[in-house]
């Protein structure tokens, strides 16, 4: 009967008084009664009284038994314990604050990176079907890696051949150019496969999705169907509904609004929002030429809804037998296979990793917070000995002396929780704003309920944890030894005191050795990464990117570029200027297969190599060496002989020991339909980090952007001073030569840059933040045990140096004490770490995850700080007065 | 505060106090004496885990409680069964006997 239950919980509560006066006169008519029978039978009144009582027992015990049955959950003594708790902190308010605070800086850390860690690893997707979204992806069989792009026909014949989707659909973003009756505006959108939206389990909020006949241009006729996003709709057509139908200009295209997605929507997840979808249509048009329509084009993301009940590994199977069979049917191809990796695994992959061992360092923190806390508890459980002495001798079970100290140090937790709560809530925007941009899902971090109640959860096992060690001794207590010690605060219970303080040391110790040598090792491979040489020169380099105009001929857009470039370089104060398909720090790059003169090979084994298209003076504007030949010139055009420039690497891999100058090499691009032709090497370049700085150089081949149409563009300017300060003119000169070809992403060089190392910076400065509060802890913690100590040690001190020791004798002896557990947690710490800094090394560059130094100088500055805490208390001790410290108690 | 250890005995005592309780409304003492009684003296239930029982069996809706005169003019707490009490009496007692029965039977084999 839980109702009647809670009912009577409500009475015994409310009407406490009242039932304990009603239990104590029922008990003491019980009492008259028995007497009474005991007259009766020829005792005297005080004889009778007195056997009465004997056999009653302990009154108290009875009314005790009797309240436990009544609470049921004892509720009422956790309230009493609660209340006498929190009586206890006020009365000790330095102790209290001390905790709380601790143990807010601890929780409101934890709270504060699981907040993020939530929202972007642990959040399922917002998709209907999110648990079944999986990436599929397309990958080089030889080398089980590459970009995981797929073509569109390969696509086609994974979607038809499988039975265990249910969806499939090709998506790539695209840049588009609104043109409208304003400003002439770059958007983001995506092509997709029309099945997308049902796929998903999104329909629009306003229109309809694709329909799946609108995949073929045929269908479309002479517009494609776009799909706008609900932010787009409201900012360009002011959230008219009467938009649907409507024919929009994109570039040069005509398209027709079909549909409005709600403003949450969004796919891809990405930092950078997509603004519209349209159709794989795009894609398709110009016939067999169609990039859509070539089987050799990968470059599309496919992603897919798994049946219900169906496996990973059982799709992965079935596709990868699909894409053996495609292997066999197009010999011609390079062999490919496929990858299926869940949608967000795939999505926050790279930074996932890093998020988690951020996690796992915060929680570190945490243990040592408690462990410091427990520290506090366990000095301050030895002042209340006989205060628990006392409740246990007055009918207190040892039980209830446990739980009470739980309740007080469960009571600190959620104190200091709720503080930590606080302190997370005002650091989370800042915390934000650390996080890399391109991190996906950001804008979802917030104190939700989850969080709230993962604070809750920490913040009860922490009271829990540190509330352990005191409860468990003081349950522990022997009444008799405990009253006898009376005023010697310090007596038998000492030494094993000082044990479990001892072991508390010893793992706080291990906790910040592991943090700090995982924080030593990221902040060398950080050094590292930002010294390291890209080959190029970042600073005082404004780059901006630029759609291609809408209307002029495909043949007369290179020309565009070449007279944006000329007019950029005419500006004052810029030293020269150029323009690249690819730029360095981008992570953008395009893989080409390549055959070298003298080194014939098969299509489907040919090497693939970075290519990248430049205008003439890329080099210098980059300032990256040109080692021998020449640059690109005017006259390399599509009408002269095709010239490409390689890097060292790539001389170096294709022509080792040779002069490549003069050499020939055929990169897979252009020729039509045969085999493309070979272009002459004209130069060799120094080597550039392309992608990111960490990695090593790769070959890479440049052609001029002349003779190899790649869009869109970057332009690059030096220029002397503040880069950013031609931004304006920039946009001028371009708007003056074609107003339909807006530019953007304006970002310096050293803007790229500060991006690419995003990650590796947030991380590496976050967990050097915790190591060194770990290292603050640990050596407050290592502080704390050797004063506690020393002052338990005064008399004994006070004799031995009354016996004539010497001051030194008594510091070393002191200093042992406390360096002994700190050592041993040092040995503990390291042997984990040699485990656990494996985990960071695919975080790590230009540093072993056991690098020997970094090893022993963590052991070093520890032993230094944990002698440091061991010194002032010992010395203390040291100066004591014989005199007084005998007198002492 | 450790409670008194009455898993099986629990059962036992609950079914004595409602078999006392059976006839007439008792207080605490009389209970005690019943049991004595109607059992030859064989249990004799002290107040250590006599108020305990009765209160949780008062929360549990089989008995309930009001003060009253007991023989000499001394207000005490009398305790009677209800309905509830009554239905738990007789569950009790037939599972009890089933108990019986079955451990007789097991002694009693070969």
């Amino acid at each position: 009967m839980p109702f009647r239950r809670l009912k009577n919980l409500c009475r015994n509560i409310l009407r406490k008084q009242r039932a304990d006066h009603d239990l104590d006169q029922e008990i003491h008519s019980y009492l008259d009664l028995l007497a009474e029978e005991k007259t009766r039978s020829g005792m005297t009144r005080d004889e009778a009284l007195a056997q009465a009582r004997r056999e009653l027992g302990s009154v108290e015990q009875i009314k005790e038994n009797v309240r436990d049955i009544r609470m049921g959950v004892s509720m009422d003594n956790l309230l009493q314990d609660v209340r006498y708790g929190l009586r206890v902190l006020k009365r000790n308010p330095g102790f209290a604050a001390t905790a709380i605070l601790t143990l807010a800086l601890g929780i409101g850390a934890t709270t504060a990176i699981f907040s993020v860690v939530d929202a972007i690893v642990f959040k399922p997707l917002p998709f209907p079907n999110a648990a079944r979204l999986v990436r599929i992806r397309s990958v080089v069989a030889a080398a089980g890696a590459g970009g995981g792009v797929a073509s569109y026909p390969d696509f086609l014949d994974l979607r038809a051949r499988n039975h265990v989707f249910e969806g499939m659909a090709a998506v790539h973003t695209n840049d588009f150019t609104l043109i409208g009756p304003r400003e002439p505006l770059h958007i983001l959108g995506a092509v997709v496969s029309a099945q997308l939206f049902s796929m998903l389990g999104v329909s629009p909020a306003l229109g309809r999705s694709f329909l799946p006949a609108e995949d073929s241009p045929a269908a479309a006729g002479g517009a494609n169907p776009v799909i706008l996003s609900g932010g787009l709709w409201q900012r360009q057509f002011g959230s008219d509904p009467a938009v649907l139908g409507r024919g929009i200009h994109l570039g040069d295209q005509m398209f027709t609004v079909v549909g409005v997605m709600p403003p949450a929507f969004q796919y891809p997840i990405q930092a950078e929002p997509v603004e519209l979808w349209t159709t794989i249509a795009l894609d398709l048009r110009g016939g067999v030429n169609a990039v859509a329509a070539q089987r050799g084009a990968h470059y599309l993301d496919v992603a897919g809804v798994l049946k219900p009940g169906v496996e990973i590994r059982q799709a992965q199977s079935e596709l990868a037998a699909i894409a053996a069979n495609l292997n066999r049917e197009h010999p011609d191809n390079k062999a490919r296979t496929v990858r299926i990796v869940p949608e967000i695994q795939s999505l926050i992959g790279p930074i996932r990793d890093p998020l988690l061992v951020l996690l796992g360092a915060v929680g570190c923190v945490l243990l040592i917070v408690c462990v410091n806390v427990a520290n506090l508890l366990l000095a301050r459980a030895t002042g209340r000995r006989k205060e628990m002495a006392v409740r246990a001798a007055l009918g207190a079970g040892r039980l209830r002396a446990a739980r009470q100290l739980f309740t007080e140090s469960v009571s600190l937790g959620l104190l200091g929780g709720a503080l930590g709560l606080a302190m997370a809530f005002a650091s989370l925007r800042l915390l934000v704003r650390l996080i890399p941009a391109q991190v996906p899902r950001l804008d979802a971090i917030g104190l939700d309920g989850r969080v709230l109640a993962f604070a809750f959860l920490i913040s009860f096992a922490a009271g829990i944890l540190f509330g352990l060690a005191p409860a468990l001794r003081v349950s522990g207590i022997s009444l008799t030894a405990s009253l006898r010690e009376s005023g010697r605060g310090a007596g038998s219970g000492g030494r094993e005191h000082s044990r479990v303080r001892n072991m508390l040391v010893v793992s706080e110790v291990a906790l910040a050795v592991v943090l700090l040598l995982g924080s030593s090792l990221l902040l060398q491979s950080f050094r590292h990464l930002t010294q390291a040489d890209p080959g190029f020169n970042r600073s005082h380099v404004l780059t901006f990117q630029l759609d291609s105009p809408a209307g002029r001929a495909d043949a007369r857009i290179p020309a565009f570029y070449r007279d944006v470039v000329a007019r950029i370089g005419l500006l004052p104060g810029v030293q020269s200027s150029s323009a690249v398909a690819s730029l360095p720090l981008t992570g953008e790059n395009f893989l080409l297969s390549v055959e070298a003169e003298g080194q014939p090979t098969p299509m489907a084994s040919r090497p693939s190599v970075d290519f990248n298209a430049i205008e003439p003076n890329y080099f210098r504007t980059l300032g990256i060496a040109l080692a021998a030949g020449r640059d690109f010139t005017e006259r390399d055009d599509s009408k002269s002989t095709p010239v490409v420039i390689v890097n060292r690497a790539f001389a170096a891999r294709f022509f080792p020991s040779q002069n490549p100058i003069g050499k020939h090499v055929r990169p897979g691009i252009g020729g039509g339909a045969g085999e493309p032709p070979m272009r002459e090497i004209v130069g060799v370049s120094g080597d550039v980090k392309q992608s990111d700085p960490g990695s090593a150089a790769a070959p890479e081949i440049y052609a001029p952007l002349a003779q190899v149409r790649l869009d869109p563009v970057y332009i690059v300017a030096r220029t002397a001073n503040d880069p950013r300060s031609i931004i304006a003119p920039a946009r001028r000169e371009v708007a003056a030569l074609d107003r339909t070809a807006p530019i953007y992403h304006t970002e310096t060089l050293d803007q790229y840059f500060a991006e690419s190392v995003a990650a590796p910076r947030f991380v590496t400065l976050l967990l050097t933040g915790f190591a060194g509060l770990a290292l603050l802890l640990a050596s407050v913690g290592i502080y704390g045990v050797i004063s506690y100590i020393a002052a338990q040690r005064t008399h004994e001190i006070g004799i031995r140096l009354a016996l004539g020791a010497r001051k030194g004798e008594i510091l070393r002896m002191v200093i042992a004490k406390g360096l002994a557990p700190a050592l041993a947690g040092l040995a503990i710490g390291v042997a984990a770490a040699l485990r656990l800094t494996r985990l960071l090394s695919s975080l790590l560059y230009g540093v072993s995850p056991t690098d020997t130094v970094t090893f022993a100088a963590v052991s070093l500055i520890l032993m230094g700080v944990a002698l440091l805490a061991c010194y002032i208390p010992a010395r203390r001790a040291a100066k004591t007065d014989p005199m007084i410290s005998l007198r002492y108690e | 505060m450790s409670a008194p250890r009455t898993d099986l005995l629990q059962g036992t005592l609950d079914l004595l106090i409602l078999k006392a309780l059976a006839l007439e409304e008792l207080h605490g003492m009389g209970i005690s004496r019943r049991i004595a009684q109607i059992t030859n003296g064989a249990f004799e239930v002290k107040p250590g885990s006599l108020f305990p029982a009765l209160h949780r069996m008062e929360e549990a809706g089989w008995l309930s409680a009001s003060w009253g005169e007991a023989e000499t003019n001394r207000r005490a707490k009398f305790y009677k069964l209800t309905r509830l009490g009554r239905r738990q009496l007789d569950a009790e007692t037939a599972q009890w006997e089933r108990i019986s029965l079955a451990m007789a039977s097991a002694l009693r084999a070969t």
